[in-house]
């Protein structure tokens, strides 16, 4: 009876849980006003990450390429970037931000981005935009290193690294929310209302949300301004709600600027939304309002309809990105239901330190496994050829398949869910997001009972 | 003036040859977009790279192959499931993806030793499947890595697998065309004529260029299986690798995709004889004729006439009930490479519709040379458009419908054009006559969304009307249709199911003939 | 009713570039031999010459012919008026226009590429 934290066995990967860096950082650029982020290398790394975030979110984002052909490659491709930062300007009279997001092959060739910008700002800005405000940020991510989850947490960082500047100390705090979705940000600014703290979210992506209105064009892209930015050195502390997706910002804010940072735990579940609001009282002074304690009995009434009778030792996989998936494998302690297998999508070596990794191999009574650098085949054969029995799969749409295949009951959560409707819609996070997940749980479960006449009469008296 | 100019690409002139009108009287010597040349970097252009020519689109749908990519996992992950094309096999293919997971330390030494052990470790965990192919990416085609080697060992070690390697780096040529020519010309090189098949029928060929996309394949093996041509390989939609190993012993070429599959028809042609016949496999007459081509080349003509008069019977009334309603309805039909000539002219005859506008993303001239000569007079043909250039053609042109790929879709979606996707479809097979009417159904649905209505009212500006509590598509099709058409007889709605393809993998054919003709052909 | 010569070959040119593609295979070479054996095959079909079809190459190039001549004579019913020398003066007037169009007045830039 134990939790083990283990390396995935095989070295090649079968049904990736995560993409690669470069998709972390176009992510984090389409959240910031005015930004047209330009990857540096073959179109695929964009087109495709166009295609993934539309797939998942309905909408169209704006992204460039540098168009890296075959003689870039050899001969190398800085001047691609420098024709592709002119035409996006001319083109895109609004850009004012434009990260250039180097991929594996503009790394493994040594294109020197950052020189590429030093001479843009030394001579096409000035020359040719002269009054017009740019910023060329370079982001290296390359491929090989890290996961989408990498890319985003630096290119988080090195958007907060460019603008952040020290003026007057602000009430603001700054809120990183990691790699959520709009329905996160709209209940975690509500949250923050309440508690009347002003806060900058990075990111303010509601608007991926955006309508289709009678007239005129509307291109989804997020609401974080320069400003926001540039405030975040002057923010009486930091609060990072994931640890590997924007706790690299919240730290170097505290290093650089003497911010106080908070990172982590991920509001997921009751219990740590609770420390959310206590972070949030400890960092402003400001106590937690009686709407909240209202709000968090409404979703705990919720849970007590469901815990015991439903999910009570249901035997539940977690798969995607580490905060969400140790989030959630939390909360389904306290729903008192059993994680039985966590995967953790690439080869972080902090994961086995993370304290919340550690408490669960300090409590669970019962055999529980946490995969590191794991791929969805991890999940599928246990199932398929080492007898790990099921109840419930929570993770992302790529892993649709082993559910489907095994007749186990899934609830899509997380990045990509392309096959399911509006979720980007609904929070994980905060109280909200806790009956969310707990009623979606359930109702899969019940939805599972009546297909396949598994006890389905029980709730006829529920 | 044929080039046109858009106002936003003003400032990158070399775009002026890209596009152009096609005037009253004017033909392709008059003007012709330029076309599969480098990409004008930053102008947000929606093509995709060489790697995803060769893995995605024409090597995964491969059914019964592990496909692994060699490099880091992003060009896995990203070119798994985001297609339609599907098997018979329980979607193998769709289902799985394998990837080296190159990191930072095989940069540095080489990723030889851990393709390998990948190799060994894929076929293991799959047992059952027995082909690979093995797809080079940016990072192991800059480093170098002996891909080649490495598989051959593999087949000396493991002498009941065989493994095909694809060397198309993302950045080789200026579009995921470059893929397409790469993993043509790999796959004659290094496979055809490594097995030889049995051949069952005095009729026999490979039908080429084809992905089966939500069945079109099936759909078409159907026709064939009942004129009694044996189809020895599919390149490749629902194809099988060994089949594919075959291809030298077919009679005949049937090309569908000539854009992404000419090159193996070509080097067939050239070195084993085999004729190349180029087809339309969309819209009830182009079919037709293609079936009826087939049928002539192996004098069997009368097999096709009877498969045309049976499906044209069956589907005719369901087809023009949709012509009658999409007829003067405007297009842009904006696909990838071979779509925009194999739908340009069938769906203004056989639909009615006007194309206002044909575009390639990764074409090459000789597509915008088929599509402008299959469109009508004033359509503007785009090569690689961009996205700011999508939506001022989108503006100016005002279509009813766009034909176009998910992600653009959803920029269409926000000008209120109701979109269709060309690349994987809504509610296919497209192919077949059946498959023709689902087409018009789909189009027509898209085109009478009482939705797509409501989008355009502004309720803060105008006129609300209040005396209606719903519409239904029919109520917005024919309100200005002419009573005799309105209630014409004859024509119908799709009668189809929802799943065509239930009852297709269920049929049963007699055997085909052999000796017939005693090895007439 | 059918009008000049000129405008005769437009008609049958129209069927060919809305309803063909062998005119369009990808190299001046093989676009020059398309039309010059498909073409070919066509005017002695309408002429009503002997047209060999033993080898599969000539075979494949007779279905594309005969197609369409087929179609000419069911969309062109003043062919059947027409006396052999003036088919074969529209077939010629035809095979050049189409070469015109294909080959030496086409704007493809790729049709000369050494490689398919």
């Amino acid at each position: 009876m134990s939790c083990e934290v283990k390396e995935k066995e095989r070295v090649g990967c079968i049904n990736p849980i995560f993409t690669c860096q470069p998709c972390g950082a176009q992510f984090a650029s389409i959240g910031i006003k005015e930004c047209i982020g330009i990857v540096h290398g073959g179109q695929g790394c964009v087109m495709f990450v166009r295609l993934l975030i539309s797939q998942h979110f309905k909408e169209s984002f704006e992204l460039a390429s540098s168009s890296v052909h075959e003689d870039g490659a050899v001969f190398g491709a800085c001047s691609r970037v420098e024709e592709a930062v002119d035409v996006l300007l001319m083109r895109y009279p609004d850009v004012k931000v434009v990260p250039i997001i180097s991929t594996c092959s503009t790394e493994v060739i040594g294109d020197d981005i950052d020189g590429v910008v030093t001479k843009l700002y030394a001579e096409l800005l000035p020359t040719k935009y002269p009054g017009r405000e740019v910023h060329l940020i370079p982001i290296h991510t390359p491929s090989f290193v890290g996961s989408m989850i990498t890319g985003y947490d630096l290119a988080v960082k090195e958007f907060v690294a460019h603008f952040a500047e020290r003026t007057e100390p602000s009430d603001k705090i700054n809120l990183i929310t990691g790699w959520v979705n709009p329905g996160d940000v709209t209940h975690l600014k509500h949250l923050l209302a309440e508690m009347d703290v002003d806060a900058t979210v990075l990111f303010e992506i509601e608007s991926f949300d955006s309508p289709l209105m009678p007239s005129g064009n509307h291109v989804s892209h997020g609401d974080t301004t320069i400003a926001d930015l540039r405030g975040t050195a002057d923010a009486k502390g930091t609060i990072a709600l994931n640890r590997y997706e924007g706790g690299k910002a919240a730290r170097y804010l505290e290093s650089e600027f003497g911010v106080p940072a908070v990172v982590g735990p991920s509001p997921i579940g009751i219990r740590n939304t609770d420390t959310f609001l206590h972070n949030l009282k400890v960092m402003t002074g400001k106590p937690i309002p009686e709407s909240l304690v209202r709000e968090r009995g409404i979703a705990i009434d919720a849970l007590t309809d469901l815990v015991h009778m439903f999910l009570a030792d249901k035997r539940v996989a977690i798969y995607g990105a580490p905060d969400l998936v140790i989030g959630l494998a939390e909360y389904c302690l306290d729903l008192e239901m059993r994680p039985k297998l966590l995967l953790l999508g690439d080869d972080n070596v902090n994961y086995v330190n993370d304290p919340r990794v550690r408490a669960l191999q300090e409590n669970v009574d019962y055999d529980m496994e946490i995969v590191t650098n794991a791929d969805l085949w991890e999940l599928g054969d246990r199932i398929q050829n080492r007898g790990l029995e099921l109840d419930l799969i929570l993770g992302h749409s790529k892993g649709r398949f082993i559910a489907i295949d095994n007749n186990i009951p899934m609830l899509r959560v997380g990045f990509p869910t392309y096959d399911r409707a509006g979720l980007y819609r609904h929070p994980v996070m905060g109280y909200a997001g806790a009956i969310w997940l707990a009623e979606q749980m359930a109702n899969t479960l019940f939805a599972d009972m009546e297909y396949k006449h598994n006890k389905e009469w029980v709730l006829n008296v529920w | 003036m044929p080039y046109h100019e858009f106002k936003c690409s003003r400032c990158i002139p070399e775009r002026k040859q890209h596009a152009v009108f096609k005037g009253k009287g004017e033909t392709i010597t008059d003007a012709l977009p330029l076309g599969y040349l480098n990409t004008i970097p930053g102008s947000i252009s929606e093509r995709g790279c060489a790697y995803c020519g060769a893995k995605h689109v024409i090597g995964t749908p491969m059914k019964d192959v592990i496909h692994l990519s060699h490099g880091p996992i992003g060009c896995t992950y990203d070119t798994w499931q985001t297609k339609r094309y599907i098997s018979d096999n329980d979607n193998f293919q769709i289902k799985y993806t394998f990837a080296t997971d190159m990191k930072e330390k095989h940069i540095v030494f080489g990723a030889e030793k851990q393709l390998k052990q990948c190799i060994v470790e894929a076929f293991k965990a799959c047992p059952h499947i027995k082909r690979m192919s093995i797809y080079q990416t940016c990072a192991s085609a800059l480093i170098g890595d002996d891909i080649e080697a490495i598989a051959q060992e593999v087949m000396d070690e493991m002498p009941d697998v065989d493994i095909f390697v694809c060397n198309s780096p993302g950045f080789g040529g200026p579009s995921q065309s470059g893929g397409h020519h790469k993993i043509n010309i790999a796959w004659i090189n290094q496979k055809v004529g490594t097995v030889e098949p049995d051949l069952l029928s005095d009729y026999v060929i490979n039908y080429v260029g084809e992905y089966n996309i939500q069945g079109d394949q099936e759909v078409m093996i159907d026709f064939f299986n009942r004129m009694g041509v044996q189809v020895l390989a599919t390149f490749t939609g629902n194809g099988r690798y060994d089949d594919l190993r075959a291809m030298h012993k077919a009679h005949l070429n049937v090309l569908e995709c000539a854009r992404s599959a000419e090159y193996i028809c070509n080097e067939l042609r050239k070195r084993y004889g085999t004729p190349r016949l180029d087809i339309d496999g969309f819209g009830f007459e182009p079919l037709g004729s293609s079936l009826r081509k087939v049928g002539l080349f192996f004098g069997i003509e009368d097999r096709a006439q009877a498969i045309i008069d049976e499906e044209t019977a069956r589907w005719k009334p369901e087809l023009d009930w949709y012509k009658a309603r999409l007829t003067g309805r405007k297009v842009c039909l904006w696909p990838g490479g071979s779509k925009l000539w194999h739908w340009a002219h069938v769906i203004h005859d056989e639909m009615g519709m006007d194309v206002v506008s044909v575009y390639t993303k990764f074409g090459h001239q000789g597509d915008m040379e088929k599509g402008i000569s299959r469109c009508e007079e004033g359509a503007l043909a785009i090569d690689d458009p961009n996205e700011l250039e999508g939506l001022e053609a989108m503006e100016t042109l005002t279509p009813d419908i766009i034909f176009t790929g998910k992600r653009p879709g959803e920029v269409a979606k926000k000008i209120r054009v109701p979109y269709l996707n060309a690349h994987a479809y809504h509610n296919g097979p497209w192919k077949g006559w059946e498959g023709w009417v689902r087409f018009a159904r789909d189009i027509y649905n898209a085109v009478y969304s009482p939705i797509h209505r409501l989008a355009l009212l502004d309720i803060g500006k105008d006129e609300i009307p209040t005396d209606k509590g719903f519409e239904t598509q029919r109520m917005l099709s024919d309100a200005d249709l002419p009573d005799e058409v309105r209630n014409d007889p004859v024509l119908r709605e799709y009668t189809g199911k929802y799943n065509c393809l239930k009852d297709l993998r269920k049929k049963t054919y007699p055997p085909f003939e052999r000796n017939v003709l005693a090895e007439a052909v | 009713m059918s009008g000049s010569m000129q405008d005769k070959i437009a008609q049958l040119e129209n069927y060919i570039m809305k309803k063909c593609l062998w005119q369009f295979h990808s190299r001046t070479w093989d676009r020059k031999r398309q039309n010059e054996r498909i073409l070919g095959m066509t005017r002695q079909l309408l002429l009503g010459e002997p047209v060999s079809t033993e080898t599969p190459e000539e075979r494949c190039y007779w279905v594309d012919a005969v197609t369409m001549a087929e179609a000419f004579k069911v969309r062109c019913p003043w062919l059947a008026d027409m006396s052999r020398e003036e088919i074969a003066g529209l077939m010629d007037g035809l095979y050049e226009r189409i070469d015109f169009l294909t080959v030496t007045g086409s704007l493809n830039q790729e049709l000369n590429d050494q490689h398919y």
